[in-house]
């Protein structure tokens, strides 16, 4: 398919093209879905229904993508008087909500439901992501630059001590969650549950003994959650009260953060790379493709296409036949996005696609989409990256 | 100044075979022990006839000192009073043990009973001055520059150099050197020990409060969310790009 022929579209506005669906803004949906709730009735189990249809919404105009629509306050979920507070305190590296952050809040979320109670969650105060939407109910946003687990310790310990949380949950990274969350319990004496893989209100299962055993328990205070132990909170609209931040303790910071080393993006297998440019039959000049990779010091991916064709190397192959990627961003040049080359970057956090083709499907599954020549956007891409390097 | 490094290890166990062996990441903090060069001590707290010690000795140690401690019970009071009487400039730890819990708690118990700080998730080390240098190890080959000054404990990840082979002449020769303890408290065993069930991996996420949200997001195609600019110039577009990779946080340390 090409886009030669199709309709030109003004930038950022979304207009539904002939015979493809929609492009839809979720926050703009919440609209006729807040409308909806209003016809909702209780059914004869005393649960509310909803008509899925109703809730849908008709057949919409489409919304202009950056102008979201006033949020509904009756969407907002409030717990105004909890049995309890549950801690979550989620990694935040680099100022995001990984997945496994969100993983975290899901099962600080599950937690909290079933004791009546409400999450609570630890954030940076120049965080960039809508808590509200992630499941908290309440946040405490604190000074939290730079890499300073002694600092994040002795705000969890004033945290804990101001809020006497029923659990406080960390993700089980090693530079992460676990780190802080083993100061925590170490300064409280208190034994937590590790490598908590399956997690209920009655019990926690600790993954141990090398991998080969469970170590079941009610669940601790403390609990280090691997990735995908819960499933994230839906998207629904939580009140995310701001709560003070307690004074902390001071502390004798002994470790100095030194920055983020450079390391040669293509020495580590494709599976694990941080970031990766992918190249597919859309691109003709190499020399190009290889040279803004380089420059943004990224991995090297491709297509089934131009690995068959020797452009790459085999290992290089993203897609189901070949490497199960999950970099934190993914930026596609010429690639259509056949089902099985998205089937590779399905656990990809943000994919940017460069195509001719406004209708390929990578360009409906990009975060950032452009409609351009490959060609022209890669040296134009390499030099800024290259003086950016350089520094202003 | 005489480097003393102190290496904590565990015994560890084959995965497949089940048998006794080294704890790989406790070797791969020998390893790292043995490229700093110093004195190196050795210490492991528990069955001074455990065979898999020798494992380490053929790293190429003279000696390794056991300090006697039953099974089940808390080693750590007895690393504490030892480490206490040889001040070692470094402590070198691996993660978790590969055998029971492990829950990965010692290094931080010690760091904090002996007041030093810990470094955690070490891929690689080296001296400057009285500095110690660290590269921490982040998901998906990244590393992180650290410095602390000595005193300090370290704890080996699994991305740092791999251990060498172990040499069955030099794993003969090495001797235990037994030091008795009074033995630690009993580690009460409050929860059940069951086989590890698999858990498979999640392959869609599916964020939806409600069960018309989940049928909506299973039938539907994931529709793009982003944004989308058409036929803009290259340098705009290439502005663009960068602009997202450097408010994702992408391009830090690139
Ligand atoms: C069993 C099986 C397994 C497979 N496994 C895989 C796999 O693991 N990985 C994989 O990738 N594929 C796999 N495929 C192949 C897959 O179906 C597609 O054929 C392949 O992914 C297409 O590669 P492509 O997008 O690079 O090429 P094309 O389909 O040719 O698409 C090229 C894209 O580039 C765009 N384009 C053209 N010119 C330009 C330009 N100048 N600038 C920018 N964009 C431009 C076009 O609009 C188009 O969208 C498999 C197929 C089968 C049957
Ligand atoms: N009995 C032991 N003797 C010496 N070192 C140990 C012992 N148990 C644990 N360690 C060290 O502490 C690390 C973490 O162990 P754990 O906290 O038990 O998971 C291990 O990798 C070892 O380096």
């Amino acid at each position: 398919m090409s886009g030669d022929k199709r309709p030109r579209i003004e930038r950022r506005r979304v207009v539904s093209p002939p015979g493809t669906r929609p492009r839809r803004d979720p926050r703009a949906e919440r609209q006729p879905l807040a409308a909806a709730s209003a016809a909702q009735e209780p059914s004869t189990t005393g649960r509310i229904r909803r008509d899925p249809r109703a809730a849908r919404g008709p057949a919409k105009p489409p919304a202009a993508m950056d102008q979201p629509a006033p949020k509904p306050a009756a969407q907002t979920i409030v717990v105004d008087d909890p049995a309890c507070l549950i801690l979550a305190v989620p990694d935040f590296e680099d100022g995001r909500l990984s997945s496994h952050d969100r993983d975290l809040l899901g099962a600080a979320r599950m937690l909290a439901d079933a004791g009546k109670g409400a999450v609570v969650a630890l954030m940076p105060n120049a965080g960039k992501e809508d808590i509200a939407t992630a499941g908290a109910d309440r946040a405490i946003a604190a000074d939290m630059s730079g890499y300073a687990p002694e600092t994040k310790a002795a705000l969890v310990l004033a945290c804990i001590e101001a809020l006497q949380p029923r659990h406080i949950l960390f993700c089980e990274t090693p530079a992460g969650g676990g780190d802080v969350g083993r100061r925590v319990a170490a300064a409280l004496g208190e034994i937590p549950a590790p490598h908590v893989m399956r997690l209920s209100a009655g019990e926690a299962a600790s993954r141990g003994n090398g991998g080969r055993s469970d170590y079941l328990q009610p669940p601790p205070r403390l609990l280090f959650v691997a990735a995908e132990t819960a499933d994230p909170p839906g998207e629904a609209r939580r009140e995310a009260r701001a709560l003070p931040v307690p004074k902390v303790a001071a502390v004798d910071l002994r470790i100095e953060d030194r920055g983020i080393a450079a390391t040669d993006p293509n020495a580590v297998p494709l599976t694990e790379a941080d970031f990766i440019v992918s190249a597919g039959n859309g691109v003709t000049d190499w020399p190009g493709f290889h040279e803004v990779a380089a420059a943004l010091g990224a991995a090297e991916g491709g297509s089934r296409v131009v690995c068959d064709t020797g452009l790459l190397p085999r290992e290089r192959q993203v897609g189901a036949s070949g490497s199960l990627v999950e970099p934190r961003c993914y930026l596609a040049f010429g690639i259509a996005g056949a089902p099985q080359h998205l089937q590779g970057i399905l656990r990809c956090e943000r994919v940017l696609a460069v195509n001719t083709d406004l209708h390929a499907e990578m360009v409906k599954r990009a975060d950032l989409a452009i409609i351009a020549d490959a060609q022209s956007v890669m040296p134009a891409l390499a030099r800024l990256a290259r003086d950016r390097r350089r520094g202003p | 100044m005489g480097l003393d490094i102190a290496v904590l290890l565990s015994i560890g166990r084959h995965p497949a075979s089940g048998r006794s062996r080294r704890a790989e990441n406790d070797a791969r903090a020998l390893e790292l022990a043995l490229n700093l060069g110093g004195r190196i001590h050795a210490i492991h707290a528990g069955d001074p006839d455990e065979p898999a010690l020798r494992d380490y000795l053929g790293m190429g140690l003279e000696t390794l000192s056991v300090l006697r401690q039953p099974a089940e019970c808390d080693v750590v009071p007895a690393l504490v009073r030892h480490l206490t009487l040889i001040r070692p400039t470094l402590i070198l730890t691996g993660s978790a043990a590969e055998q029971g819990p492990g829950s990965g708690m010692l290094p931080y118990l010690l760091a904090r009973q002996l007041d030093l700080p810990l470094l955690p998730a070490t891929a690689g080390l080296a001296l400057n001055g009285g500095l110690l240098d660290a590269l921490q190890a982040l998901p998906r080959g990244r590393r992180r520059q650290l410095r602390a000054d000595l005193p300090a404990v370290v704890t080996v990840d699994r991305a740092a150099p791999a251990a060498r082979q172990s040499a069955y002449a030099q794993a003969r020769r090495g001797a235990i050197d037994l030091i008795d303890m009074a033995a630690g408290p009993i580690i009460p065993a409050d929860a059940r020990e069951v086989a590890a069930r698999p858990r498979p991996r999640r392959l869609k996420v599916m964020s939806a409060a409600t069960a018309a949200e989940r049928l909506r997001a299973a039938t539907e195609m994931q529709a793009g969310r982003g944004k989308l600019m058409v036929d803009p110039p290259a340098d705009e577009a290439a502005r663009a790009i960068l602009d997202y990779l450097v408010s994702e946080g992408i391009l830090i340390g690139r």
